[in-house]
């Protein structure tokens, strides 16, 4: 193993890091504003993906084109899930936790069959788009072109919604309801509107990421199932509910990705990341960036 | 201004405060008081929406406001400080404070009332930066209480803001209330401390077991011999 394919494994996987992070931040910003755990977030991610997917096969739209479509058609997804089964869910007077988790678990079973009734499990991927199999070499490392490019707009979109929170009056409301949504009816803010933009935002940034995972991973109704298990990692590990929590898991979880694929046989690749899990929940079980 | 009418609320089949009738008119200071558990919050809580009356009617500026959501009832212009503040803790007091003004956004309409909760209680302005939660019991409840003027009300609802507070800041905090009033605007008090609020109320009730015990200014009240002997220690 020479220091070159080290720095190159690593490269590649601060980009993957970065995307993990997109992937799994709207799953920490719905878990912080409500405390409920979005169960369905990789089957957000596959709508996207097929979103993504569609828009080219039939409109010849490039998927960087489309990404800002489908991040617009999630967000309405992600606010009409919350209208329509979130917002009678956490109402339920009894296991109210429970109830929760099946109403976004049932949700993902549901679209996961409605995609294979509708798509068919077959395996579609996007044959020609300005990125796909395109790669950039720097300083001697050849980084892939879809990655890189989704490592920015995932640091765009971070920077963006650091923006967001902090410097708008929205956001302020946003970071209130965190606090505590019994509170902001004091001040006029209605907290299922929140909620309900809070649940869209978070769609809308997994539909971004759907949209550039779309580039060159193959699009079939379960592919949300093994990103969205990297996401929960992801999210446990920032600290579950910090924003930026989930920007640093990512990088870590990219990064513990690539450092293991170095070591372990390719499928094994995973072991790493649930390996540095598991320390993480023995030692800070809050995770690092975690209040609780 | 405001009218509450028979009014009967109740948590779990439990009756907190029946028949409770109210009138608060433009300008007044109007205290409510009574010992602990006698309804005052919860008549607080029926005006404000964040509890449903049962029974009865709540009419505000000749609207019906019983039953409307409460972030409705904060946008007819009834700013509610509960008993607990429930101010946002982790968040600085100038967001706390521009939070109170989400209704209003543009810059010009929050320069007034921030201005205004500057006058009444300075110590805020130099704690701007300050978590909410690092701030002491008195100076909370002069953020909750400035939090509630950012929402402009004609209307400010406060319960107990006596409760926890070292004796220095109660003064302060009463000032302050009458300073509210001065302005136009008009104040409903919840309080166990009835001397300091018969002092600045212009009427008052009492409540007990859920139920108007009496009622007329505030001299009357004072005046009264059962009150000076139950209630005033006199």
């Amino acid at each position: 193993m020479t220091a070159e394919t080290i720095i190159q494994s690593l490269a590649s996987g601060l980009l993957m890091g970065l995307l993990y992070g997109l992937i799994a931040v709207g799953l920490a910003l719905i878990f912080g504003l409500m405390d409920v755990v979005n169960f369905a977030h990789g089957e957000f991610l596959m709508i996207a993906m097929y979103a993504t997917f569609f828009l080219f096969a039939y409109f010849a739209l490039d998927p960087l084109l489309s990404a800002p479509i489908v991040a617009a058609g999630l967000f309405v997804f992600g606010a009409v899930v919350y209208l329509l089964i979130v917002r009678f869910a956490v109402r339920a007077k009894a296991n109210t936790g429970m109830v929760q988790i099946f109403s976004t678990f049932g949700l993902a079973v549901l679209m996961r069959g409605v995609a294979q009734y509708f798509f068919t499990p077959d395996y579609r991927s996007i044959p020609h788009s300005y990125l796909g199999g395109k790669t950039i070499s720097i300083a001697g490392i050849y980084l892939p072109q879809p990655q890189l490019v989704g490592a920015l707009i995932a640091i765009a979109a971070f920077a963006g919604l650091y923006f967001f929170i902090h410097r708008t009056d929205f956001g302020r409301a946003l970071e209130a309801t965190r606090e505590d949504a019994g509170a902001v009816a004091l001040v006029g803010i209605d907290k299922n509107k929140v909620f309900a933009l809070g649940w869209g935002l978070g769609a809308a940034l997994v539909g971004l990421a759907g949209a550039v995972m779309a580039i060159f991973f193959y699009v079939f109704p379960d592919v949300g199932a093994s990103f969205a298990t990297i996401a929960y990692v992801t999210v446990a590990l920032g600290g579950f509910g910090s924003v930026f929590g989930a920007f640093a898991g990512g990088i870590v979880v990219g990064l513990v990705e690539a450092m293991t694929t170095l070591i372990l046989p390719p499928s094994l690749k995973t072991v790493g990341i649930y390996g540095v899990y598991l320390l993480v929940v023995f030692v800070r079980p809050r995770g690092l960036f975690g209040s609780i | 201004m405001l009218s509450v009418r028979d009014v009967t609320t109740a948590y779990q089949g439990l009756v907190a405060i029946s028949n409770v009738s109210i009138d608060v008119e433009k300008g007044e200071i109007v205290c409510v008081a009574g010992a602990n558990g006698a309804g005052k919050s919860t008549l607080l809580k029926s005006i404000a929406g964040a509890e449903r009356p049962r029974a009865g009617s709540v009419t505000f500026d000749g609207h019906r406001i019983d039953g409307m959501a409460q972030h409705l009832i904060t946008a007819k212009g009834i700013a509610y400080v509960p008993e607990n503040r429930r101010l946002f803790p982790r968040l600085s007091v100038r967001d706390n404070l521009r939070l109170g003004s989400y209704l209003y956004r543009s810059e010009a309409n929050r320069e007034e009332p921030l201005d205004f909760v500057f006058k009444l209680f300075p110590r805020l302005s130099e704690r701007l930066e300050q978590r909410a939660e690092t701030l002491s019991g008195g100076e909370q409840q002069m953020l909750a209480i400035g939090r509630a003027l950012m929402t402009r009300p004609r209307l400010l609802m406060l319960d107990e803001p006596s409760q926890g507070i070292m004796p220095k800041l109660v003064d302060e905090i009463f000032q302050a209330v009458k300073k509210i009033r001065d302005v136009g605007m008009t104040v409903l008090i919840v309080e166990q401390r009835m001397a300091e609020c018969l002092e600045i109320a212009d009427r008052a009730y009492i409540l007990q077991t859920g139920r108007v015990l009496m009622q007329g200014t505030a001299a009357e009240i004072s005046g009264n011999k059962d009150v000076r002997k139950a209630y005033l220690g006199l």
